[in-house]
Formats: structure tokens, C-alpha cells, sequence
């Protein structure tokens, strides 16, 4: 079985508590580089809109959703001095 | 209320801002608190021995469900974390991956879940007749709040949660006498 087949296979599983487990777990993993890739864009001075047009959705979502994690001067240039 | 508690239960508090310090975690949940009653010697960690003799395999369980970035659950799907860990880590340095958090230094919030346990546990203890709050007080409450990350972690070891309530329980009573 290739990968891909044992992916459509698990993805369709049928017991709910290991699909439900894998949506919440995915989820989170998509948050995660969702802040991460955010930060950085931000950090190359990335507009907000620029960032939502990128992601697919409206700039007012975007930015509420991560106007707290805009990085600080220090983490910007602090980090490798 | 923090007056009744006994000596455990208030190391049991302290050990669980200690958890969540050490996971680089900037709020104590009650996970962190499950943590801690595995950490803190006393009736809950005799307890959860009883039913759960791997300890180490709990605390692993619970980080996961803490953390909610399940390595198995991603896996059943297709998804490799360790190579998404090793390809965003190659980009933008080690931990690129973690949670955020600041890795909290002096004193860590408590959730509202993790405050509702410590109050349920004070209600477990009314109920039960005892004037005293201790750490098996704080494990029965935690066993009260469905979907949280200590059930959820206790539900996959395979533990009896009824019979781990009814053995934490009797240890309480046992002391009570």
C-alpha cells in the first residue's frame, strides 16, 4: 500500500474518537505554523493585508487573531547579537 | 478555601506551577495538576499507582494531551511530526515547533478549568463529610471534568476511573479515621 492509499484509508476511518483525535491534532499543528509563518512574514515587514491575502482571509481576522504575537525590536534584532 | 487544603495538597499546587514551568508552559492547567499528583508522594500517587503502575507512561500521555500536538493521532492520518518538526526547525531554529510560550518565570496563571477543579475538590470534600482538602480530593475532582486533558490521558492508559475513584476514596477515608 502506498502512503497515499493508507492516508485516504486512516483519513476515512470510522471509529470517530481516532478521526476526531486526528482533525483536533491537525488542527493544532496548523496553528502552530500558522503563527510561526505570521512572525516571520511579519518580521520581513509583510503588511497585514498582504499576510491575509496569503492566508486566504480577511485582514481584520488575521490581525486579531495575531496582532499579540507581532514580534518585539528585541526578538526581531536581538536574537543572534 | 487554600485553608483547608493540607500540606499535600498545597505541594501539590506548588508542584503543578513547577509542571508547567518546566514545559515552558505559561499557564497551569489541569493537566499540570495531574502531573503534579503523579509527582507529589502521597494518596493520589499511591492511587494511580495501584491502577496505573507505569507512571512515566501516564506523565507522557498527559504531556501529550496538555500540549494537544498529538504525534499518533497526526500519524493516523499520514502526517510525519518528527520530519514537520525537523523541516520548520531547519527554517526557523530549534523549537520552531512549540507552543509559544514565554516559559513562565515567578508566578503562573491558573486556568479557569484548573481553578474549577481546585473549588470541585473542595466539594468532593464536603460530600463527603471530611473537613479537610488533601491531594486525593484534588485527583477526585480532576476525574470530574470530562474532556479535559487528565481524563482524556487517564481514558487512553486504560485506567478503570471508577475503580481508581473508589481506591482514592478509601485511602481519603482511611486517613480521615
Amino acid at each position: 500500500m502506498t502512503d497515499g492509499e493508507q492516508l485516504a484509508r486512516e483519513a476515512s476511518s470510522r471509529d470517530p474518537a481516532v478521526g476526531l483525535r486526528a482533525v483536533r491534532a491537525l488542527r493544532e499543528l496548523a496553528d502552530r505554523l500558522e503563527t510561526l509563518q505570521v512572525g516571520n512574514a511579519r518580521s520581513l515587514g509583510w503588511s497585514w493585508q498582504e499576510i491575509a491575502d496569503a492566508l486566504g482571509v480577511s485582514r481584520q481576522a488575521v490581525h486579531k487573531k495575531h496582532r499579540n504575537a507581532e514580534p518585539s525590536l528585541f526578538a526581531r534584532f536581538g536574537k543572534d547579537t | 478555601m487554600f485553608e483547608r487544603f493540607t500540606k499535600k495538597a498545597r505541594a501539590v499546587v506548588t508542584q503543578a506551577q513547577e509542571e508547567a514551568r518546566t514545559l515552558r508552559h505559561d499557564q497551569v492547567g489541569p493537566g499540570h495538576l495531574l502531573l503534579a499528583l503523579t509527582a507529589v508522594e502521597g494518596i493520589a500517587s499511591r492511587a494511580l499507582a495501584v491502577h496505573l503502575p507505569d507512571t512515566d507512561g501516564l506523565r507522557a500521555l498527559v504531556r501529550t494531551e496538555i500540549d494537544g500536538l498529538d504525534p499518533d493521532a497526526l500519524a493516523s492520518i499520514g502526517i510525519d511530526l518528527t520530519a514537520v518538526r525537523e523541516a520548520t526547525e531547519a527554517a526557523f531554529g530549534e523549537g520552531a515547533l512549540d507552543r509559544g510560550g514565554k516559559g513562565g518565570r515567578g508566578h503562573l496563571r491558573f486556568t479557569s478549568e484548573a481553578k474549577k477543579a481546585l473549588e470541585l475538590s473542595l466539594r468532593v470534600a464536603i460530600k463527603n463529610g471530611h473537613k479537610f482538602i488533601c491531594d486525593g480530593h484534588i485527583l477526585l475532582a480532576l476525574l470530574m471534568l470530562p474532556q479535559s486533558a487528565p481524563v482524556r490521558a487517564l481514558e487512553r492508559s486504560g485506567a478503570d476511573l471508577d475503580a481508581l475513584r473508589g481506591t482514592t476514596l478509601q485511602e481519603i477515608t482511611a486517613e480521615a479515621a
